[in-house]
């Protein structure tokens, strides 16, 4: 069979797909969408890129993060520090939508990379494959963590005319999470996903 | 409703959003991966605007109440999110109150006005072409996120100045009016079928990539 019919998901042309290699990418020739890519070894650099995030994930959260003197005292942060601190001061909302986007739903998504790649280059027919590749393509969207290192560098540049502000072991290791998670996702396309997920499955 | 020819729609085919995969819509569910098959996302119109109202009536409170209260001994300064900006600008610190300026304030207006753009031109026909609105729609979606960032800034302050009696940071009202107002933007730009735009657009002859 050489290639496939799809329809564009933005302008919802119908396009004939023709079979790509890898390092080609397939756009809609209405709107100019990209319907589909196969990024070179992208179910290796999936794999390996999640577990690389995770181990930098478990540095970002175990060590203080950022701490802040000021004539002698000082207080020193980690990020579950900074979640139930929320929580304590009363903004319960706050709390569960700062753990969701910098924690929760990365930490999630990286579990899901983990569990859906390793088995498609083993080609184990795992039974979750379809549920949790259904969960991993919906969650993509409320990970934020690029969102929040920046945040982190705006509010060093408040506080800095404050005190001495010290980056913490934790903070390198949340940027290292930040650029591994990127690199993870950056291959997984959603056809050629599912291509591999159908073919084990049958 | 009549779909243009040439659309998957007008063959009674489906693309199922997870897998990017084609199904005949009277399958209900797609072929490949089993999630809910619809030709146009339900009641997206209705889903989006009712969204967007949320996201206008959160922004009130989000940015008339103070984001967040510094006590410098015990002395309490509550400051909103263009206060903020105003601080960072006095401190001279210009490239930093244009990143809060724009994601706390440009980025969520126009995102809402975009959001109403989009819904009224695809009721009454938009001046400019189908192409233009979804550069538009795709702007929104990738924008969507960022204004996060005060947010975050706010969190960080709070969990971190916590000198007891010299200096704490106490989160205010509008923190999580503000976050709440991103989710939901989010969700209203998610509610919005941008193939709906395309559905007044005849397709023209195209070749095939």
């Amino acid at each position: 069979m050489s290639g496939h019919q799809t329809a564009c998901h933005e302008c919802d042309l119908l396009v004939d797909v023709p079979d790509i290699t890898e390092g080609q990418e397939a756009d809609c020739p209405r709107c100019g969408v990209q319907l589909t890519s196969r990024p070179r070894r992208a179910l290796q650099r999936g794999l390996s890129c999640a577990l690389a995030a995770t181990i930098f994930l478990a540095i970002g959260i175990s060590f203080p993060f950022l701490s802040f003197a000021n004539g002698g005292i000082e207080a020193v942060m980690t990020l579950p520090d900074a979640v139930i601190t929320i929580y304590h001061s009363g903004d319960a909302p706050l709390a569960i939508i700062l753990f969701t986007t910098i924690i929760g739903a990365p930490a999630a998504l990286l579990a899901s990379i983990v569990a859906l790649t390793a088995p498609l280059l083993m080609n184990y027919p795992a039974f979750w494959l379809k549920g949790l590749g259904r969960f991993m393509f919906s969650l993509a969207d409320w990970s934020m963590v690029d969102v929040f290192i920046i945040g982190v560098i705006v509010s060093l540049v408040k506080i800095m005319h404050m005190a001495d502000v010290t980056l913490g072991l934790s903070f390198w290791g949340y940027i290292g999470f930040a650029m591994c998670l990127v690199g993870a996702l950056s291959g997984l396309d959603r056809y050629q996903v599912w291509s591999r997920i159908e073919v084990l499955s049958q | 409703m009549r779909f243009p020819a040439g659309t998957a729609a007008a063959s009674g085919l489906a693309l199922c959003h997870i897998c990017h995969r084609v199904s005949d819509v009277v399958r209900a569910r797609c072929h490949c991966c089993g999630t809910h098959l619809h030709l146009r996302n339900a009641h997206s119109l209705e889903r989006t605007i009712a969204l967007l109202i949320t996201a206008v009536m959160l922004y009130i409170p989000a940015n008339t109440l103070p984001i967040m209260h510094t006590y410098q001994f015990g002395q309490p300064d509550p400051a909103t999110i263009i206060g903020g900006v105003l601080i960072l600008i006095d401190m001279g610190s210009y490239p930093i109150a244009a990143v809060i300026f724009i994601a706390s304030v440009m980025v969520p207006i126009a995102k809402m006005l975009a959001i109403a753009y989009l819904v009224v031109s695809v009721r009454r026909g938009g001046k400019i072409s189908a192409q233009q609105r979804t550069v538009i729609y795709r702007m929104t979606e990738f924008v969507g996120k960022w204004s996060m960032v005060d947010v975050f800034v706010v969190a960080i302050l709070v969990s971190l100045v916590r000198l007891e009696g010299l200096l704490t940071i106490e989160p205010g009202l509008a923190a999580a009016a503000f976050a709440s107002v991103v989710v939901v933007t989010m969700l209203s730009a998610h509610a919005f079928d941008v193939r709906l735009i395309w559905d007044n657009c005849e397709v023209e002859e195209v070749a095939t990539p």
